[in-house]
């Protein structure tokens, strides 16, 4: 089993952050959700170049091994691993796109899913939008390396819709960073 | 006006009969035919909280927990609990406690985070304390928990900076925020203060001390990305001992105290006879799944389990079986098949242990666990959160 700490990175962020600024002003919350953004995509980078993944088939999770890259309306898209909402592609958004008058969150979770068409592994950034009804349409909860709330980066439960002028979430996207 | 006009037709009506001494068809009278005045509109109140009933919330998004009868299967009343809100029982069985999130114009305007006090017997709101802010997740019990004598109430935040809020019940009043960076999913840590799983695998234990406090950490156990112990972690308050559920089915026991003892591991899989689960693709095994996978019966130290067969992250999956395991002799003694694929499941704390599982469908059975038998089958009972009373 390969050994992951994904917190260390992030913790020492926070609690720096924490330190430095007033916990109670919503301005110094805003400042950690914008200063934390790019941080939480880097982590599962790290935890790629110490696993040196293996690509096979055998290594592949159930989604990995039956997704898609033509449909990105559907759960089984490949970018959706770890996904769990409404997918924006079906609520008259896109896939790094918030429908018309949402708004995006500056934070999300993350996901290292597998594009089929070249097996490679890349980052991608589940972000939020925020500030309308529940979408509704076309519900996924994929769950590939999803963690639980003390690995907030990894949970799909959270409503990331944290900086936004509402909190009410309305559908995800999933932005793709990078290769992992 | 008109119903009024009725009502006292009836009502004269029946008056005139009973004059007459007979009914229309020759039978006396009898005092059930008689509607002597209009009725009053009237309001019921319930008893407090009783070992074998459950809470269930509704699916997402809805605003209530509905409270069940597990011996009759009836539904007694509802707690309001707000969208995302967490709902804690007072020990004393005199309060519903609700830690919730509201906006002064729903979805938008002013954020405003308070505890809302219920009645147990009138299920009216008594009062809010007002916090600095939580958590707004559906689906998890660690989030909202209370001390043993119910005085004091732990609220995690995250903001996304984990905090953890205290509150004063007695003089329902928020004391402070105690950061606590990496962590989540509380456990109550009876005199000491509470205890929370962290991403480095260990578990951290805050020792609240009047206005200050010291964070101590376990050593490493467990990890957080590759086998991860679900955040709805199972408390015994008498045997002050949680339980640790892992994604592959690795059991862990904690006997809570400053610094807490965490078991070795035993593989529920291999408590049945079985082969212990992997983390490995294509690795078909039962695993455990669910969002509320676990449901402990304190009285007998059963751990039952939401189970399923698949691969290695399936653990949201809804399950085929209940597995029920001794947690003292580590066997698995009893499996029972279910229908519905459900992903929560509870128990009452009674001698009857009635279990009752729900999922997606917002369907909801309550099954014996001494027989596998189904008692009840109750349509719209919620999908979300179940909820007991536990033994004091």
């Amino acid at each position: 089993m390969i050994k992951f700490n994904p917190d260390a990175t992030g913790e020492k962020l926070l609690r720096r952050l924490a330190g430095g600024t007033s916990r109670r002003g919503i301005l110094s919350r805003l400042g950690a959700a914008l200063v934390a953004a790019p941080v939480f995509p880097l982590l599962p980078v790290s935890r790629a170049e110490a696993a040196k993944p293996d690509r096979s088939p055998e290594a592949k999770t159930a989604f990995a091994r039956s997704a898609q890259t033509k449909d990105d309306t559907k759960c089984d898209y490949w970018r959706y691993c770890a996904i769990d909402g409404s997918l924006c592609t079906c609520c008259g958004g896109g896939m790094h796109t918030c429908p018309a008058g949402s708004e995006p969150s500056p934070v999300s979770w993350v996901g290292s899913c597998i594009n089929p068409d070249d097996g490679k592994a890349y980052m991608i950034a589940y972000r939020d939008c925020c500030g309308k009804p529940t979408c509704g349409q076309c519900g996924c909860d994929n769950i590939d390396r999803e963690t639980q709330l003390y690995l907030p980066q990894l949970n799909n439960n959270i409503i990331w819709c944290f900086g936004t002028s509402s909190m009410e979430y309305h559908c995800s996207t999933a932005m793709m960073i990078g290769a992992a | 006006m008109k119903r009024m006009g009725r009502l006292a037709r009836v009502a004269i009506g029946a008056v005139t009969m009973g004059a007459m001494g007979m009914g229309a068809f020759g039978a006396p009278v009898v005092a059930e035919n008689i509607v002597p005045e209009a009725e009053e509109a009237t309001v019921n109140t319930i008893d407090p909280p009783k070992l074998g009933w459950f809470y269930v919330r509704g699916g997402w998004g809805s605003a209530g927990s509905s409270i069940f009868d597990a011996g009759t299967g009836k539904m007694l009343g509802m707690v309001s609990t707000s969208r995302d809100s967490d709902l804690a029982i007072d020990p004393a069985g005199k309060f519903y406690y609700v830690a919730e999130t509201m906006w002064t114009k729903v979805n938008r305007g002013t954020r405003m985070d308070f505890i809302s006090i219920y009645d147990s017997k009138t299920l009216k709101l008594v009062t809010e304390i007002p916090t600095p802010g939580r958590l707004i997740v559906g689906g998890f019990t660690t989030n909202f928990v209370l001390s043993d004598d119910g005085k004091t109430a732990y609220d995690y935040n995250f903001d996304p900076a984990s905090s953890v809020n205290v509150i004063d019940m007695a003089k329902r009043k928020f004391v402070r925020a105690i950061e606590l960076p990496g962590c989540a999913s509380l456990i109550p840590n009876e005199g000491v203060g509470f205890s929370a799983l962290c991403a480095d695998g260990t578990l951290a234990t805050v020792a609240v001390k009047g206005a200050t406090q010291e964070i101590t950490r376990s050593a490493e156990f467990f990890d957080a990305a590759a086998d991860p112990i679900y955040s709805n972690v199972v408390f015994d308050r008498k045997k002050n001992m949680a339980v640790l559920l892992s994604y592959t089915g690795l059991v862990r026991t904690v006997a809570m105290g400053a610094a807490p003892v965490v078991s070795a591991p035993f593989s529920i899989q291999e408590a049945g006879g079985m082969r212990a689960a992997d983390v490995k693709p294509l690795d078909i095994a039962w695993y455990p799944g669910g969002m509320q996978p676990t449901a402990l019966h304190r009285p007998s130290g059963t751990l039952w389990v939401l189970m399923h067969k698949g691969e290695y992250w399936s653990h949201k999956e809804g399950a085929e079986e209940i597995w029920g395991l001794d947690l003292a002799t580590k066997k698995l003694v009893k499996r029972i098949p279910v229908r519905g694929h459900p992903r929560n499941i509870e128990i009452t704390q009674d001698d009857a242990a009635m279990i009752m599982v729900n999922g997606m469908d917002n369907n909801a059975m309550i099954i014996d666990s001494k027989t596998g038998e189904v008692k009840h089958e109750i349509e719209n009972a919620g999908g979300g959160l179940i909820t007991v009373v536990e033994p004091k």
